[in-house]
């Protein structure tokens, strides 16, 4: 088992982008961004890893777009200014939204779905990140591949109410059995 | 029904309820019921160094049928709050509620602006009679609380008060 | 098994256990669909305490938030401290002093052994013997007064802050500990034949609860948990953080996969914890116990930070995200329990009920660690 054979496995079955984050600093060994439609398919060749389960969240990016605008517009007014190095002191910046802005209208914002895979015997944290749009956010479940992801996926649901295509039992976990709010979005008020 | 008022006896026998009271405040029956950490140091109370036996509060009982004390140890979760309200009406008259802790006080350090899971104090669900402050409280401060209660049933103070100093 | 399958037809009735019920730990609630005295499906319902620990890391500071890590998981509260600062530091490039990574193993290794202790004390109890709680609080009490003495509180602490350890230890903490070690271990054996030994307990917990290891992985159990089930898996030895590699400890795993094997495992963990222990304090250095340059308010570089640590119950797990300002932009606690449960509906199929009590207690639930 080691970290470059899944990186290559990953690879191959089309997901967006993995690198290798660096251990010492970030804690997790692959960093994989995959599309909603593919996350099955690479968390499959996890399994087949012997990869186990360790969480699944989310992240609500509410906002990002707009700042990115603005960090965008002044980036371009920097540099029409004074010409050289316009560098970002930003440092890693992911690459799916560093892409320049066009005119128009700002693109949606998403909501992040993490989930994170270790291995019993060797060192490898695998860090799986799908986007999702935020007025729609569906992605299918991982529950029948690993049904630990159950509850993972409800807990998820009850904070960030991402749907979990095909869940046997999407009900609130934490939540009242009632509850329909979702606390941890960033535009919830209570 | 918590808040409910209890009409007094019609006839009244003063010196059988204070013979009633002093039974009931040197027998106490607490309930088995804890909720988050402070239930640890109630469970300490109960056990070996701090033994809770020497103030005869040591027969925690599992069924709220049973108790005359409720201890309320720890965070009320709004999902919780239904339970414990019955936990509290099942028990029989007369009983008391001990809050332990800043949660049952007054939520502690869970509240902020925003909080959408907890209920902030005991009080707020029924009335309680006993405070004890601490996050959580040790273990001599439960038993304070609990000889604080008997003052209260019944209106002497068994044991000297510690001097502080 | 056949006679259970048999019976399938006839009328099965729901059992509500919890959330007041003294053998779920607090105010944890299994919903239980039984045919007489066996177990059809169990259904653990959540949530109960949950206290928002997530929601409020993101209203806090960094440092606000410390204080909430000794409450996750009360009983081992020091390994939830050393997770999040560890995280932080890690977030925020904070070297730590050597003296202050051995404080830190040496309390939460004492901390560990309070854990276990207090665990073997109500685990017993959930199976009907009560004077092994005396016992184990006892020798509980002496853990506690001397973190008491360090820490300055009994069970929620905040010992640990961004940079090191908030108090240096004396020599009084020293001998205490030394006195401690000897003390627990010449009560071991007495436990041992107090219990382990004890034919009624073999006969509850052998072959009571098997979960194998692809259960394990499956639902991504950690901890005792999978050890019991022969996975040779602690994050101590695994992903090595603080100064766990300098120090020779052996991890017991068990293979059966029973309640016997979760119970044995803690057990001999006490023992390996006492080792770490008296080593740290044998090599302890010198030097401050804190960083000198800690920022007075932190604020991360962007990014995305992991870190796990190896509590009581498991790999205990800490995402934080970070946009460069005072607080948390989201931080996620995986914690342990909540995996371990998660198996517990599988695992408790076709037992009988007071077979699932034994279960339940060899899992070692901690039910607002759970909730968070």
């Amino acid at each position: 088992m080691n970290c470059a054979a899944i990186k290559e496995k990953l690879t191959v079955i089309g997901v967006e982008m993995v690198s290798e984050a660096e251990y010492a600093r970030k804690g997790f060994a692959l960093d994989v961004q995959v599309a909603p439609h593919l996350l099955v398919a690479a968390v499959s060749v996890l399994d087949a890893e012997g990869f186990f389960i360790e969480a699944i969240t989310g992240v609500d990016w509410l906002g990002e777009q707009a700042a990115l605008r603005k960090e965008a517009e002044a980036k371009v007014a920097a540099e029409a200014k004074a010409q050289p190095e316009a560098e970002a002191a930003a440092g890693e910046a992911p690459p799916l939204v560093s892409q320049p802005a066009e005119q128009g209208e700002i693109p949606e914002d998403a909501l992040e779905v993490v989930y994170d895979f270790n291995h019993y015997e060797g060192l490898c944290r695998v860090t799986i990140r799908a986007r999702l749009p935020r007025s729609k956010p569906e992605i299918a479940t991982i529950s029948s591949i690993y049904p630990g992801a159950n509850w993972h996926e409800r807990e998820t649901h009850d904070f960030f109410g991402i749907i979990f295509v095909g869940h046997p039992y999407l009900v609130p976990l934490l939540l009242p059995e009632d509850a329909d709010f979702h606390p941890l979005l960033k535009d919830f008020r209570s | 029904m918590g808040t409910q008022n209890i009409q007094p006896a019609i006839v009244q026998f003063a010196q059988l309820d204070k013979l009633l009271a002093l039974g009931r405040a040197n027998s106490l029956w607490p309930m088995t019921f804890g909720l988050a950490c402070c239930a640890i140091e109630m469970m300490a109370t109960g056990a070996s160094r701090f033994d809770l036996a020497r103030f005869g509060a040591e027969v925690f009982r599992p069924s709220p049928r049973q108790c005359d004390v409720m201890i309320v140890a720890g965070t009320i979760s709004k999902k919780m709050a239904p339970a414990v309200e019955t936990l509290y009406d099942q028990m029989p008259e007369p009983k008391w509620v001990i809050a332990m802790g800043n949660c049952a006080i007054s939520g502690g350090p869970f509240v902020f602006e925003g909080q959408y899971g907890i209920v902030e104090g005991a009080d707020k669900l029924f009335p309680v009679d006993v405070f004890i402050p601490g996050c959580p409280p040790r273990p001599e401060a439960l038993i304070e609380g609990i000889l604080e209660l008997e003052e209260k049933v019944t209106g002497s103070r068994r044991w000297p008060r510690v001097e502080v100093g | 098994m056949s006679t259970f399958a048999q019976s399938q037809a006839n009328e099965t009735f729901v059992l509500n256990l919890g959330p007041q019920h003294p053998a779920t730990h607090g105010v944890l609630r299994v919903k239980l669909t039984m045919d007489g005295e066996y177990i059809v499906e169990a259904e653990p319902v959540l949530g109960y305490i949950h206290r928002m620990h997530e929601k409020m890391g993101e209203n806090r500071t960094w440092a606000q938030f410390l204080p909430n890590t000794g409450r996750i998981d009360y009983l081992h509260a020091l390994a939830y401290n050393h997770g999040y600062v560890s995280v932080v530091e890690r977030a925020a490039s904070i070297e730590v002093p050597e003296r202050a990574e051995y404080l830190r193993v040496i309390t939460a290794e004492l901390n560990r052994v309070s854990s276990h202790l207090l665990w073997f004390g109500a685990f017993i109890l959930d199976l009907g013997g009560f004077s092994p709680l005396l016992y184990a609080f006892d020798d509980r009490e002496h853990i506690l007064d001397l973190l008491e003495s360090v820490t300055g509180s009994r069970l929620t602490y905040c010992y640990f802050r961004f940079g090191g350890v908030y108090n240096d230890i004396d020599d009084n903490f020293v001998t205490g500990t030394r006195a401690f070690i000897k003390r627990l271990r010449g009560r071991m054996p007495m436990y041992h034949n107090l219990v382990t030994k004890n034919i009624i307990l073999m006969k509850r917990l052998q072959e009571v609860g098997p979960i194998s290891a692809e259960m394990c992985r499956k639902y991504g159990a950690t901890g005792p948990v999978c050890r019991g089930s022969g996975i040779n898996f602690d994050v101590r030895k695994h992903e090595p953080y603080s100064v766990y590699p300098e120090f020779d400890f052996e991890v017991p795993v068990y293979e059966q996969g029973d309640s016997m094997a979760r119970y044995m495992v803690r057990m001999d963990e006490m023992e390996q914890s006492l080792r770490i222990v008296e080593q740290a304090l044998d090599k302890l250095p010198e030097g401050p116990v804190m960083a000198e340059k800690v920022p007075k308010i932190l604020k991360p570089a962007k990014g995305d930070y992991y870190h796990a640590v190896e509590t009581a119950r498991g790999s205990f797990g800490v995402r934080v995200i970070s946009d460069g300002s005072n607080t948390p932009y989201r931080l996620k606690l995986r914690s342990p329990t909540f995996s371990n449960l998660s198996l517990f509906g599988e695992a408790c199929r076709g037992m009988l009920l007071p077979d699932v009590l034994a279960l339940m207690g060899s899992l070692d639930l901690v039910i607002p660690e759970i909730d968070r």
